[in-house]
């Protein structure tokens, strides 16, 4: 095996390797930091606004005409529960609160009033709370300032900016926290989406990597010559996977490093010069919410992860060694990965973009996608999902344990030399 | 009689297409033994199956009286393959190459360096076997790939249009080493080609090949003979052309 396994490394590590290593790194570095400013960009307006309204008086009424007049949806409701029950009740995933005596307040005193500003946090998909998240108290606060301007035409302009104020709110786990749900997933993308993004870029580069030496041993009948020698089938496929998995452990780390110091350096966003050491502090600061939410995933949770993740590597490894010994030569290596390519892309972009745990019927098609499991790893983790999680872990198991032998019985078999020949050639 | 290979009644099929037709053949310790055929004739296939690659569909073969159906392990212990065009790791010196392929075959160490020294001399390539693969011209390849197929002094090396693409001196060299194998270590050589020249130049017996078939099978002596040939080249034209 050993014999084996340095020709291996010594095919695959070579100096173009590091090179493109090298490339690659800056890349990651380069597009981490465009990422995360684009993630920690302004949340989208859906359409549909929800007010809990505790004051009841004709200017919260005038809110939500204002509101509807604007074009939104306004969903008023007048419940005094704790914020967790009625979003969970009512189904939103925010909600602006004008609070008792908002009203006297800003007419009768000429106070500034503060609002609260509620987000139910369903994934840590930082691009899924972008495309759904109902900013509702920005709404609300925009409402409320148009209505006192043109009440107080002639005012005092400096109360009218500052006349509303938030305070942000995030429910998760059947519980609530004081603090920015945006903030928190800021805090949780710094692994929950590095790792989706590695193990994407890892699973399309490994896969083609092995299709392609796959295929290059059948071309130059080097292969044919090492499935005639002495050495048992099972080694030298074992060899050439243990290889292609070193090389992508490899690639795992300095991908992984070019994300997390880019991510890092653009925790605070507001930063014009970055400050590692003050990102670091600022990620400290969110930890209480995160626990306080149960966000947070335990250390056997984490050896949960990093298994699924392994497990993921070798599905793609072993059906990449399928692959390349059903290509015909080199060139068909492109062709052979696309399988491996769309069932990784598939729910990679849907987890970046939605919750696939919360998906219809869609999600179960999703989830007989072995590396779905590992998209949604974290989120179950996070979310208290652990069936799921275990479920995925186990099926994911099963699968590679399948995958294996049947690549296995594949390189026993004549398939290898015979399959191209039964479809044009006649023998020779 | 010892016989290093014994193939019995083989066959082989791709879909509808039989590529092999109940062959029957031996080979002696220290015999090179030709196969000659147009493209499509089935020498690959043959060669592919003793070479435990293919399983046959009937019939069987016995490689040192080890069967190729029910002990391909064990066979693959007593041969050594040559693929057509075969290449070699590009990334590998041609020492480490052959060290390579002694570590595939034989497990203590002395063993090894004995092995590699002798696939060093019989390639005669000297110091280019400091060089990588990707600087051989196809002769120094070619030379390369002969070498590791007969160090591991196989009972029986098949090797599938040994001298294919090289220019004469190469091809020369080539068939030299095949024979000097022979003698020297009692090496079985099961070759196969479409050049009747070389088979007539290197084999002791071949036989003629034309849709999975023996269509003749003797020393060339034998082959020109039968066929009222001058040349083995027009002993097989009339072969083919008369089946």
């Amino acid at each position: 095996m050993m014999h084996l396994l340095k020709k291996e490394l010594s095919e695959l590590l070579n100096k173009q390797m590091l090179l493109g290593l090298l490339v690659s790194f800056i890349l990651i570095l380069m597009l981490g930091f465009v990422m995360t400013s684009t993630v920690s960009g302004t949340l989208e307006n859906s359409g549909e606004v929800h007010i809990i309204d505790l004051d009841q008086t004709d200017f919260t009424g005038q809110i939500a005409e204002k509101l509807s007049e604007q074009g939104y949806t306004v969903k008023k409701i007048s419940d005094s529960q704790p914020y967790e029950m009625i979003l969970s009740q009512q189904n939103w995933n925010d909600a602006a609160v004008l609070p008792e005596g908002m009203t006297d307040l800003l007419w009768n005193q000429h106070q500034s009033c503060e609002i609260d500003s509620i987000t139910a946090l369903k994934t840590t998909s930082a691009m899924s709370i972008a495309f759904s998240e109902n900013s509702s108290a920005d709404y609300v606060k925009s409402a409320v300032n148009s209505l006192l301007s043109e009440a107080y035409l002639q005012g005092d302009l400096a109360f009218l900016e500052h006349a509303v104020s938030t305070t942000p709110y995030t429910v998760a786990n059947g519980k609530s926290v004081q603090a920015n749900s945006a903030a928190l997933v800021g805090s949780l993308a710094m692994f929950d989406q590095l790792m989706p993004l590695v193990l994407f870029l890892l699973i399309v580069l490994t896969s083609q990597t092995i299709i392609t030496a796959v295929a290059a041993e059948k071309t130059d009948k080097t292969l044919e010559t090492l499935l005639s020698s002495p050495v048992p089938r099972s080694v030298i496929i074992g060899a050439k996977m243990l290889a292609a998995l070193i090389t992508a452990l490899i690639y795992a780390v300095v991908y992984g490093a070019g994300f997390l110091v880019s991510m890092l350096a653009n925790v605070d966003n507001t930063a014009e010069n970055v400050d590692i050491a003050e990102a670091f502090t600022n990620l400290i600061n969110t930890q209480d919410a995160i626990r306080t939410l149960g966000l947070q995933i335990s250390p056997l949770g984490w050896i949960g992860v990093i298994l699924q993740l392994l497990l993921t590597i070798c599905i793609s490894l072993t059906a990449s060694m399928i692959l390349g010994g059903l290509v015909e030569d080199a060139k068909g290596s492109q062709t052979a990965s696309i399988p491996i390519l769309v069932a990784t892309m598939f729910p990679y972009i849907l987890s970046m973009v939605s919750d696939i745990r919360s998906m219809g019927a869609v999600k179960y098609i999703l989830y007989l996608i072995p590396f779905t499991h590992t998209f949604t790893a974290t989120g179950c983790l996070r979310f208290h999902d652990t069936g799921l999680f275990l479920g995925g872990l186990i099926y994911q198991a099963v699968f590679l344990a399948g995958i294996a032998f049947a690549a296995l019985k594949l390189y026993q078999s004549d398939i290898l030399f015979t399959h191209r020949f039964a479809a044009k050639r006649t023998g020779k | 009689m010892n016989y290093a290979l014994d193939v019995q009644h083989i066959q082989k099929s791709y879909g509808q297409k039989q590529a092999v037709k109940d062959v029957s053949f031996r080979i002696q310790e220290g015999e090179i033994f030709g196969l000659m055929g147009m493209n499509g004739a089935g020498k690959t296939t043959i060669l592919r199956m003793l070479a435990t690659l293919l399983r046959p569909d009937a019939g069987d073969a016995l490689v040192s009286g080890n069967s190729i159906v029910k002990n391909p392990e064990k066979v693959r212990t007593c041969i050594s393959y040559l693929p057509d065009e075969a290449g070699a790791y590009k990334t590998m010196t041609g020492r480490n190459y052959l060290k390579f392929i002694a570590g595939l075959y034989f497990k203590e160490d002395r063993e090894q360096k004995e092995c590699t020294a002798l696939g060093e001399e019989i390639c005669g390539l000297g110091d280019a076997l400091n060089q990588k693969i990707s600087t051989y011209s196809r002769g120094m390849t070619r030379k390369l790939v002969l070498a590791r197929t007969v160090m591991t002094k196989p009972k029986l090396a098949i090797l599938d249009e040994p001298t294919s693409g090289l220019d004469v001196l190469n091809s020369l060299d080539i068939r030299k080493t095949i024979r000097n194998c022979a003698e020297t270590y009692g090496t079985a050589f099961l070759l196969s080609s479409h050049h009747m020249q070389e088979v007539s130049a290197t084999a002791h017996r071949g036989a003629i090949m034309k849709d999975g078939e023996f269509l003749a099978e003797g020393t060339p002596q034998e082959l020109l003979q039968k066929y009222q040939a001058a040349t083995l080249e027009e002993a097989f034209e009339k072969a083919v052309r008369n089946a």
